[in-house]
């Protein structure tokens, strides 16, 4: 295992460019973009990204899901584009968790199904905190509705859930809460904080505008 | 595991092409077991034309040759008898693939029915070497020690007395079967030297017009009650890839040989049967190809249609060769039944074959032969070969 529990996983970045959006992006306009930076397992960190500064483009970067970009990413010394699909999957089975903004639930499967395709994979996580979880975040009577059927803020709690379910240092949130009111965010960040500290695992959470979701170490902008 | 496996087939193989499958396979199976039977055809005309058998077969006839009595050579028993130097240079001409010497008996010999039938008669004997003959009774073995003597007859002294002599005569007509029941005595040597064995009809030749008795018999009684008449044989049994081939036709008239044969229906019946298996050979190798295509558009198509699904749960941390995996093993059954069921349906039809050739006197085996197992696996192979590519492909 390349990726053993002992190591922080840590998160460095160097002269990172979009190819996309080479133009846009000059120096010192960003404190991500063209920076060398150093994240560290633990950290929760901010990204605060207006529309069209690559917000999503940076998360899936990260995710290692799209390689047109210049400069490194480095996830515990290993440079994210030199990492084998199969290493890839097993990092992202077990060390980096995401929510995607797009979700990319399973509409032609429930609720359940689609969490339980998630924590079968490694199986670390029981049934009974599985549901546990859609209790708190009040989507435990929509777990046999399919989920094409579920309204967008339903959807988004289910996310949040399978990204949980699994082990992880690191948590990638691309606009987690965009369609959830006050009262579910704080039931959702209070369960994501509580599951993040038992991993000892560092969030990084991207959205449009300033918020306090969490007790950032850092706050960034794109 | 149990339901991850359930809710992965849920979402990756979608019950609708439940019908298209089973299609896709029917057509896989018809391909496969058309491919396989070409080659069980191919292979059983290879046997029959070159197998090495005593049976006839459609790659050689026996024939017997002798040399022609004419006005000339009349009452000159040296000319008509084949020399050493003959028989060497019938063995070089082309198609003969063996020569058998039918030896005649040097001594006296009758045969007589004892008891209420009062028959007697002096008969000829002649003998030729095990390899040659057609039907060979069980029986067919002597040496010094046994008093008993088995007989094979020529099928057609059995015809000229049942439908020439009896009807003519009055005398009752006799089955293969009865004459097998009775025991003649054999009469052989001289008056003041002789023996008596208890002979029976073991069998009926069609292949040498005759009446044979084992090797070991005749040259026992030669040496012993032989006259010192020539040894030089004066019939000859020919094994030959093809009677009618006209070199050989044109030996035996330069020589004035003649021979019992109207061989000509196996040289025809072959290049029939080549036409034909080379017609169902391209056949089958179009409808495999077919069929192949067929069933790889299938496996294509709930990729594509998976295609989707397939990247999301890489991207929720499944690892490409587990899906792999998973996919394969969707179709790996599904090829290896195909397979397995043309295989059976080969044996099927070379048991059935090898039924109906019997009743022909024709020799075949009854469990298919290494080439059809070679194919077999062939086709299993590239069928692996596709489904891997296929799933592959999705996959990158």
């Amino acid at each position: 295992m390349i990726f053993c529990a002992s190591t922080l996983m840590q998160l460095t970045l160097q002269k990172l460019l979009p190819i996309p959006l080479r133009d846009k992006i000059t120096h010192n306009s960003s404190d991500i973009w063209l920076q060398d930076l150093s994240l560290s397992k633990g950290e929760h960190i901010s990204i605060q990204a207006p529309s069209g500064t690559g917000k999503t483009t940076l998360v899936h970067m990260l995710y290692g899901l799209r390689n047109d970009y210049e400069g490194t990413i480095t996830w515990d010394h290993k440079a994210l584009h030199q990492i084998h699909v199969e290493e890839l999957s097993k990092m992202r089975a077990t060390y980096i968790s995401i929510v995607f903004q797009d979700l990319r639930l399973m509409p032609e499967l429930t609720a359940w199904e689609n969490l339980e395709l998630k924590r079968s994979l490694t199986n670390t996580i029981s049934p009974e905190l599985m549901e546990d979880m859609m209790e708190r975040l009040g989507i435990r009577d929509k777990k046999h509705r399919l989920t094409k059927t579920l309204s967008y803020g339903e959807q988004q709690r289910v996310a949040i859930i399978r990204s949980l379910l699994q082990p992880f240092d690191w948590l990638l949130m691309d606009e987690p809460f965009s369609h959830l009111d006050h009262l579910n965010i704080e039931k959702a960040t209070a369960l994501i904080a509580e599951i993040a500290q038992r991993n000892h695992a560092g969030i990084l959470l991207a959205d449009l505008e300033k918020n306090d979701y969490f007790r950032y170490h850092k706050r960034m902008f794109l | 595991m149990a339901i991850q496996q359930k809710i992965l087939q849920k979402l990756l193989l979608r019950k609708g092409s439940q019908s298209r499958l089973w299609m896709a396979w029917m057509t896989l199976c018809i391909g496969t077991t058309l491919l396989l039977l070409t080659v069980l055809i191919w292979w059983n005309f290879q046997q029959l034309l070159y197998g090495k058998n005593d049976a006839d077969s459609l790659g050689s006839s026996f024939i017997t040759i002798s040399k022609k009595v004419t006005s000339e050579n009349m009452g000159r028993p040296q000319l008509t008898t084949f020399s050493q130097a003959d028989i060497e240079e019938l063995r070089k001409t082309a198609g003969v693939q063996d020569i058998g010497v039918l030896t005649s008996n040097k001594f006296p010999a009758y045969i007589q029915l004892s008891g209420t039938l009062n028959f007697a008669t002096d008969i000829f004997l002649e003998a030729v070497p095990d390899r040659f003959i057609d039907k060979k009774p069980d029986s067919w073995f002597w040496d010094s020690s046994i008093r008993q003597l088995p007989i094979i007859l020529s099928g057609e002294f059995l015809n000229l007395y049942n439908y020439g002599f009896a009807t003519s005569q009055g005398l009752p007509q006799l089955s293969e079967a009865t004459i097998q029941t009775l025991a003649f005595d054999l009469v052989v040597g001289n008056p003041d030297r002789r023996e008596t064995y208890s002979a029976h009809v073991g069998g009926f030749s069609d292949r040498i017009a005759s009446v044979l008795v084992p090797q070991s018999f005749i040259n026992y009684a030669n040496s012993r009650y032989g006259s010192a008449l020539s040894a030089a044989p004066s019939r000859l049994i020919v094994k030959i890839a093809d009677p009618s081939d006209k070199s050989f036709v044109d030996f035996l008239e330069k020589h004035n040989y003649v021979t019992n044969t109207e061989n000509l229906r196996w040289s025809k019946l072959r290049s029939v049967v080549e036409v034909v298996v080379a017609a169902t050979g391209v056949l089958a190798l179009l409808l495999m190809s077919i069929s192949m295509l067929v069933f790889t558009l299938f496996i294509e198509l709930t990729i594509a249609q998976a295609q989707q699904s397939l990247e999301l749960l890489t991207q929720i941390g499944y690892a490409p060769s587990f899906l792999r995996k998973f996919m394969t093993r969707r179709f790996v059954p599904l090829t290896l039944g195909a397979v397995l069921l043309a295989l059976f349906l080969t044996f099927i039809a070379q048991y059935a074959t090898s039924l109906v050739v019997a009743r022909e006197q024709l020799d075949l085996p009854v469990i298919p032969g290494i080439h059809i197992w070679i194919t077999a696996a062939l086709c299993l192979l590239l069928l692996y070969w596709q489904i891997h590519r296929g799933i592959a492909k999705a996959l990158k």
